[in-house]
C-alpha cells in the first residue's frame, strides 16, 4: 500500500518526560522515524564535583523523583565502597527493603496510572476511574501502600532522608515492621485481585518481538535488586563492577541530546523485563504464578511485556519484604549508629537496580573527603537506543494500519519502557482567568 | 479522619530557582514555634503523582512552588486552581511526572481532594540545571520568607 503520512508525537503524555516520536512516511515508504530525546544536559556530575561525600546522597536523591530511593542507594554504595564502609547486616536488609518499597511504588504507578488505561482503551486514569472505579481504587491502595513503606523505611515518601552513609539515622521499630507487614500480606490479597483484571485485556498489548540483549545484575543469592554482578544474557557474568564502561558503552547521536549506550548488539534492553530474562527462576513462587498467568517466560523479547515482569516483580517485592521483616523481627531491631568510614580517599562505585533498571554512580573522593571526579548512568538512557531499534522494526510490521493506531501503538512502546527523561522539574507555567 | 494543615514544599533544589519552594519550606519548618501545631511540613520535591496521598490526607494543604505567572522575578502570587486559566492544558504538557495540577484533578475525581488548596508560586528567572538560585532570587529570599511567614500566620491562626 502506498500512502504518506506523519506522525509526530511530542513530549508523549503520562511519561516522566520529554521525548518525541518522529515518523515521516512517503509513498508507503519510512522516509524518518526517529525517537528523540529532547532533555538539556543534566550537569550532575558536574553539580557532584567539590562536594563532600556526606552531600553526595542527598544530591542524587533529587535526580528522579520517583527513584529517589534507588539514586540515594547507588550513590551510597558508591561513596562506602569509596571510603572502605562495611555496613551491618541490618543495615543491608533495611535497605532491601527500602529498594522494595521503591520498586512498588514506581511499578504501581506505571502499570495502574500509565499502562492499564491504555489496555482498556481509556485514554487516561481519569477516563478509566469512570468505567473502572474499583480497579484504579485498587491501584490506588497499592500505591498507597508502597508510599507509606517508603516513609516509614526511608523517612519520606520520596527523597529520602533516613539514608547515609554506614546506615540509617534512624530505624524503624519493631511494632512499626509488624504493622507493615500485616498491610504487605493485605497488598498480596489485592495484587491477586488485580492480575486477572489486568489479564482480562492483556490481549491489547501489541504482541511484537525483536531479539536483543538483556542487562542487569545477578547473583546466586537472590532476586537479584539490591547486589549482584552485573550480567547480561549474550554475554554473561560480569564480576569485575568497576569495569562497568566495557559492558556500558555510552555513546552521543546527533538526533538526542541524551546519551544513549550499546554492549554486545546495537542496542540493549535494563529494567523489569531485562531482571526477568536474567533471573526469574529466583522470582517468588507468587510472583512466578502470576508470570504464568500472562504466560511470561525467559526469555521473552517482547517490550510490551516489560509491565508484566513489572506486575510479577511488584508480588515478588512484597513476599520478600514480608521475609525480611521477619528476619528483621526474629533477630531483634537495633537502633545501630550508622559505620564510620575508615579511609577518606579512594574511588568507589555503587550499582543496583531501579524500577527503570540498572544504575551506577562512581566518584572518585580525595583525602579531604571531597568528589573530584563521578559519573552516573542511568537506566533510560541505556534504553534509548532499544527503543529506536524496537520502533524500526515494529514500524513496517503495523505501517499497513490506521494512522492513529501506529500513533498510539509507538506511545504505548515508549511507555512500556517507562523512560525517565529530564525528570526533574515540575515547574507550572500558568496564566490565570 | 484527615489531618488539619499540611505546608507543602514543591520544586528541585537541582533546578536553580526551582528550589524555591522547597526553600521557604525549610525556613518555615526552623520557625514552626511562631506557627500553628497543626501544621505538617513536608518536602514534596519532584514527587508527582507520589503526591496523592500526601495531598488527599490533610483538609488544607498550602503549596509552596516556582511558578511562571509572567510576573517579574521574586515577585509571589496566592491563587488557587480554579484561578488557573489554562490548568487543561497543562494537565497534558507537564514537562516529566504529572504536576500537581494532575494530582488534586485525580484526587477530585476520587473525592480525596483537600478541602482548601492554595497556592503560593513565586515568579522563578532561572530554572536551567544548577545547585545555586539566581542572584535575583536569593536577594528577594529574606522578603519572601517574610511574607511567607506572615501569611500562613494569618491564614493558620483560627484553623
Amino acid at each position: 500500500m502506498s500512502k504518506d503520512f506523519s506522525v509526530h508525537v511530542e513530549h508523549v503524555t503520562r511519561v516522566e518526560g520529554h521525548g518525541n516520536i518522529i515518523l515521516d512516511v512517503k509513498n508507503g515508504k519510512i522516509e524518518k522515524l526517529q525517537w528523540n530525546v529532547v532533555e538539556a544536559p543534566r550537569f550532575f556530575e558536574a553539580m557532584l564535583r567539590g562536594q563532600h561525600y556526606n552531600e553526595l546522597r542527598p544530591i542524587t536523591s533529587r535526580i528522579c523523583g520517583i527513584c529517589s530511593i534507588g539514586h540515594s542507594l547507588a550513590s551510597l554504595k558508591a561513596t562506602e565502597d569509596a571510603l572502605g564502609v562495611k555496613i551491618t547486616s541490618q543495615t543491608a536488609t533495611l535497605r532491601r527493603l527500602a529498594i522494595h518499597a521503591e520498586n512498588m511504588q514506581s511499578h504501581i504507578l506505571h502499570i495502574g496510572y500509565l499502562v492499564v488505561p491504555d489496555l482498556f482503551g481509556a485514554g487516561s486514569v481519569f477516563s478509566l476511574l469512570g468505567k473502572h472505579t474499583d480497579t484504579v481504587l485498587k491501584v490506588v491502595k497499592l500505591h498507597r501502600l508502597a508510599n507509606e513503606m517508603s516513609d516509614l523505611i526511608c523517612g519520606r515518601t520520596i527523597h529520602p532522608i533516613r539514608l547515609v552513609v554506614g546506615g540509617f539515622s534512624l530505624q524503624p521499630t519493631e511494632k512499626q515492621l509488624i504493622q507493615l507487614k500485616k498491610r504487605l500480606l493485605e497488598a498480596q490479597e489485592l495484587t491477586m485481585e488485580l492480575a486477572p483484571v489486568i489479564l482480562s485485556v492483556a490481549g491489547n498489548l501489541p504482541s511484537f518481538t525483536r531479539e536483543t540483549e538483556y542487562i542487569g545484575l545477578t547473583s546466586d543469592e537472590e532476586y537479584s535488586l539490591y547486589e549482584g554482578d552485573i550480567a547480561s544474557t549474550d554475554t554473561g557474568r560480569h564480576p569485575n563492577y568497576r569495569e562497568y564502561k566495557e559492558i556500558m558503552q555510552e555513546y552521543i547521536v546527533p538526533h538526542s541530546t541524551a546519551k544513549y549506550a550499546k554492549h554486545a548488539r546495537e542496542s540493549y534492553m535494563v529494567g523489569a523485563l531485562a531482571r526477568f530474562n536474567l533471573n526469574s527462576r529466583q522470582l517468588h513462587p507468587v510472583a512466578q504464578d502470576i508470570a504464568s498467568l500472562f504466560k511470561l517466560k525467559a526469555i521473552n523479547y517482547n517490550p510490551f511485556m516489560n509491565t508484566i515482569a513489572q506486575l510479577a516483580e511488584f508480588a515478588h517485592s512484597i513476599q520478600d519484604s514480608i521475609s525480611l521483616i521477619d528476619i528483621l523481627v526474629d533477630q531483634g531491631i537495633k537502633q545501630e549508629k550508622p559505620v564510620k568510614p575508615a579511609k577518606k580517599a579512594g574511588r568507589g562505585v555503587g550499582i543496583v537496580e531501579v524500577p527503570r533498571g540498572i544504575l551506577v554512580h562512581d566518584y572518585t573522593l580525595n583525602s579531604q573527603g571531597y568528589c573530584t571526579k563521578a559519573n552516573c548512568i542511568i537506566p533510560t538512557n541505556q534504553n534509548h537506543a532499544n527503543i529506536q531499534k524496537d520502533m524500526e522494526k515494529l514500524v513496517p510490521e503495523i505501517i499497513n494500519r490506521p494512522e492513529k493506531e501506529i500513533e498510539l501503538t509507538l506511545e504505548m512502546l515508549v511507555r512500556a519502557y517507562d523512560p525517565c527523561i529530564s525528570c526533574s522539574t515540575h515547574y507550572l507555567d500558568v496564566s490565570f482567568k | 479522619m484527615k489531618k488539619k494543615i499540611a505546608v507543602i514544599g514543591l520544586g528541585n533544589p537541582l533546578r536553580r530557582d526551582d528550589a524555591i519552594g522547597i526553600l521557604l519550606l525549610q525556613y518555615l519548618s526552623q520557625n514552626k514555634k511562631k506557627l500553628s501545631k497543626t501544621i505538617d511540613f513536608i518536602d514534596g520535591g519532584t514527587s508527582g503523582l507520589n503526591l496523592l496521598h500526601l495531598l488527599g490526607d490533610y483538609e488544607t494543604v498550602l503549596l509552596l512552588d516556582a511558578v511562571d505567572f509572567k510576573g517579574s522575578t521574586g515577585e509571589i502570587k496566592k491563587f488557587t486552581v480554579d484561578e488557573i486559566k489554562n490548568q487543561k492544558i497543562q494537565l497534558f504538557l507537564s514537562t516529566h511526572e504529572p504536576d500537581f495540577l494532575t494530582v488534586y484533578a485525580l484526587l477530585k475525581e476520587l473525592d480525596r481532594a483537600p478541602t482548601r488548596l492554595v497556592i503560593f508560586g513565586v515568579q522563578p528567572k532561572d530554572i536551567s540545571y544548577g545547585t545555586r538560585v539566581s542572584q535575583e532570587i536569593c536577594s528577594f529570599l529574606p522578603t519572601l520568607q517574610k511574607q511567607i511567614l506572615e501569611e500562613i500566620q494569618s491564614m493558620t491562626k483560627s484553623l
